[in-house]
């Protein structure tokens, strides 16, 4: 740049012209080039030798360019009056910077605790393990029967096994039983647990009706998949009501655990907005 | 929003005064004008032949066109819109716009950006000088290899299909390899990359995306040219080619190629909804880190366009896994421009209703793309109209309405003038209504089992009303896009005085005259936060203060 002293609207110190580059022709000419040299493919060979001259010159015309004091001028300035104006003070009201970064209020600011949400978990999948087994009495096939169904997810042997070996004690289908049993039990009641202080009023009406219904509904459209064992044999009546007994029962358990509040982070606790701090 | 003094009073404005100087031009901001005009032309014409297609549909067993010039009116109705429209259109605000807002005065190679621009037009003009040939390309936008091939392709069209592509996709590698040159190596002092403006972000990953993606299409083009010119046998599957693999190399630029629609047209959004919101994005990082994961991912699910070539049920599986993944950084950003909106003093002017249509339609599009991503489901609608739809829903929804809202937000930057806010509002609702019509019903026709590309249908299949439906649609569209070229051209000769700052805007560009002298800024400013103007315009409360 070549600076002499004036200055812009900013006050800012700037000279009276800006090196920028000159313009040419020569890209034109070397993109009109290779396109006749291309186009010769499908028309004429001549117009591929055109081409080729034309890239050529448009190459020689570009390489002058790069040669020293050949590719650059100096740009006047434009006008006094034409150049930026000083950047004013907002005169337009803004929403406040959002303090999520600093502080940021949690919800909800009580909680039930985890182990409350796991004990809960165990204690309806006790409940629901004994609808279960009245399944299997009222229905005649026997205790193990539900248990085995349930086992059938990871036992390729159950593929294609009949009623009548399925309604027989296996000690490896009661272990799979109990684990997968187990496991979904506590996770559940964990998820419970967590979800249950975010949900309005009712929590036996959420807990022990709603969610049942939402996890059946669900379960019902990848049984298939998940257990095609248990998907051809299984009586929907008693696993809802066998899921409604796990979300009452759970339900109950966490409801009844004390809760606990939720440290909050940052500097301040509230869900207070205005000024950022500085 | 207040309307700031002007300081190009008599709006001559110094980058466009010189119109000899267009052919000669390597000023980026010209060079961007050019595309966006030439993007502009093409947009008619690809228009055009959507209604072509369109009124051919419109009854059971039409003859208004034979299914020759059926063909070709969708091989370059498709052809038009990705590679003459959309991309070059992006690429023009890109130009505009990059240099700008990083604080520059040109891009880093101004003659290679003359020259990527003219081999774009001359691409273009190569591939539509095929109707003066003997006949347009017929071979869809894809070209599948072999029906490619000269056995099945007599003619030159095809050829000029390939030389048209060739050409531009030459230009096309050059711009890439200059943004990203300019990006990591011109901004402003102060500028790092944690702090460039969010449309810059996308810019950067796009070029960085076709640098990767467009090399293997090019390749395949050529092996296509000498298949047919001298006999090679790459895709000839009777003298041992395959016909697959050229499936796996355009689809390895193909479905990239979508987010290099995409990414800018994210960008875009990423600038007009916080200006438009009033405040700050939320989750600048997270935007950015989307956009990586989002440029990483998209190439490594191109065979997802390929499930119902008898691929392995693994290879399925997995380019479906990566495909449902891909879910999750787009998922970021809707999530993060809602969360902007969010308690925003919402400014509801024409470049927000379009951002706000963006992201509608984007996420009806997202939401088909992941049904799409589904095996399954794409063996039951791979080739229906419901593929159709939902790709309209993605380039149609998300980039032309992006590019809708960035019209109007950098209108008065690049002229001086405003554009025509009731005009605006007129052609946002003609779209709006006009799209959904037009390409809603695609997806039903489709799941009744409409293939693509047919020419004709029967009475019987039950069609015939989702097809009236979606002609009407486009004749709507027809109208609004008149309405849109009206309020171009009558805007810029009559439009209100802009200023330096209309929107009250926060990034670099809106510091300089509308529009801006050749050299961008007298001074290359100094940068300490990633919304510099705000920092000027609030001293008691600047950015600087509260960014790490």
């Amino acid at each position: 740049m070549n600076s002499q002293g004036q200055h812009n609207a900013h006050g800012d110190e700037v000279g009276e012209s800006i090196v920028m580059p000159v313009p040419t022709a020569a890209p034109l000419v070397l993109s009109l080039g290779a396109t006749l040299l291309a186009a010769g493919i499908v028309t004429n060979l001549v117009l591929s030798a055109l081409g080729a001259v034309v890239l050529l010159w448009g190459v020689a015309v570009w390489v002058l360019q790069l040669l020293p004091g050949r590719g650059e001028h100096e740009h006047a300035l434009v006008a006094m009056e034409m150049r930026p104006q000083p950047i004013a003070k907002a005169i337009i009201a803004v929403a406040p910077r959002p303090t999520s970064f600093i502080r940021r209020m949690q919800v909800p600011a009580q909680i039930h605790p985890y182990s409350s949400s796991v004990w809960g978990g165990i204690v309806g999948g006790i409940a629901m393990s004994g609808v279960a087994l009245a399944y299997g009495v009222v229905s005649g096939r026997g205790i193990w029967y539900p248990v085995n169904l349930l086992a059938a997810m990871l036992m390729p042997a159950f593929a294609t096994a009949d009623n009548a070996e399925l309604e027989r004690f296996d000690g490896t289908a009661l272990a799979l039983g109990l684990v997968i049993h187990g496991m979904v039990s506590a996770g559940a009641g964990l998820i419970y647990g967590m979800l249950l202080p975010t949900l309005p009023r009712w929590p036996a009406l959420w807990g022990g009706i709603v969610a049942p219904l939402l996890w059946t509904g669900g379960v019902y459209s990848f049984m298939g998949v998940l257990n095609p064992v248990m998907n051809a044999r299984v009586d929907w009546p008693w696993f809802v009501a066998s899921q409604v007994v796990y979300g009452l029962t759970a339900g109950f358990v966490v409801v009844h655990s004390k809760t606990v509040s939720v440290g909050q982070t940052g500097r301040g606790s509230g869900n207070e907005t205005g000024s950022p701090p500085r | 929003m207040a309307v700031w003094e002007s300081s190009a009073a008599d709006i001559s404005p110094p980058a466009v005064a010189h119109a000899p100087s267009w052919a000669t031009t390597v000023d980026h901001k010209q060079i961007g004008i050019l595309y966006i005009v030439t993007s502009l032309v093409f947009l008619a014409v690809g228009g055009l032949e959507a209604l072509v297609i369109r009124a051919q549909l419109w009854k059971p067993d039409s003859h208004l066109v034979g299914p020759e010039v059926f063909n070709q009116m969708f091989t370059m109705h498709g052809t038009t819109m990705i590679f003459f429209v959309v991309m070059p259109m992006l690429f023009g605000f890109g130009n505009y716009l990059v240099p700008l807002m990083i604080g520059a005065r040109d891009m880093a190679f101004p003659r290679l950006n003359a020259f990527s621009y003219w081999m774009f037009a001359f691409g273009g003009a190569v591939t539509y000088l095929s109707f003066l040939a003997g006949g347009a390309p017929d071979v869809g936008w894809f070209a599948y290899a072999p029906l490619t091939e000269y056995a099945f392709s007599r003619g030159t069209s095809t050829d000029y299909w390939i030389l048209g592509i060739l050409i531009s996709g030459i230009g096309t590698l050059a711009t890439a390899v200059n943004l990203v040159t300019t990006i990591l190596t011109m901004r402003a002092p102060g500028m790092s990359l944690g702090k460039v403006p969010l449309f810059v972000w996308m810019m950067m990953f796009d070029g960085i995306l076709l640098i990767f993606a467009l090399p293997p299409v090019t390749a395949a083009i050529i092996m296509l040219l000498l298949d047919r010119s001298l006999g090679a046998h790459f895709f000839d599957t009777q003298a041992g080619g395959s016909a697959i693999l050229w499936q796996h190399l355009f689809w390895f630029f193909g479905h990239p190629e979508v987010y290099v629609m995409a990414l800018p047209a994210f960008g875009i959004i990423s600038e007009v909804v916080p200006v438009f919101s009033r405040k700050v994005i939320f989750g600048y990082e997270s935007v950015a880190a989307a956009t990586v994961a989002i440029g990483v991912l998209s190439m490594g699910v191109w065979a997802h366009h390929m499930f119902t070539v008898g691929m392995s049920d693994a290879l399925d599986a997995i380019f479906s896994g990566a495909s449902f993944l891909i879910a999750v950084p787009t998922g970021i950003k809707m999530f993060n421009w809602i969360a902007t909106i969010y308690g925003g003093k919402l400014v509801l002017a024409s470049p927000m209703l379009f951002a706000l249509g963006f992201l509608a339609m984007f996420l009806i599009g997202g939401l088909t793309g992941i049904m799409l991503a589904a095996v399954p489901i794409d063996w039951q609608v791979s080739d229906t109209y419901f593929v159709v739809g939902h790709f309209h829903y993605v380039l149609f929804g998300g980039s032309l309405f992006a590019i809708m809202a960035a019209f109007y937000y950098w209108f008065p930057k690049a002229t001086g003038r405003m554009m025509d806010e009731r005009l605006a509002r007129w052609q946002f609702w003609l779209m709006l209504a006009g799209f959904n019509l037009t390409f809603f019903p695609m997806h039903i026709a489709g799941l009744l089992g409409m293939p693509r590309r047919i020419y004709t249908y029967s009475a019987d299949r039950g069609w015939t009303i989702w097809n009236q439906l979606s002609t009407v649609g486009a004749a709507m569209l027809a109208v609004c896009f008149a309405v849109f070229f009206w309020n171009l051209f009558d805007s810029v000769r009559r439009g209100a005085p802009a200023g330096d700052d209309p929107w009250d805007a926060w990034t670099l560009e809106w510091a300089t005259t509308s529009p801006p002298a050749p050299y961008n800024f007298e001074q290359i400013p100094l940068v300490r936060s990633r919304r510099p103007l705000w920092d000027l315009k609030h001293p008691e409360d600047p950015d600087w203060e509260h960014e790490s």
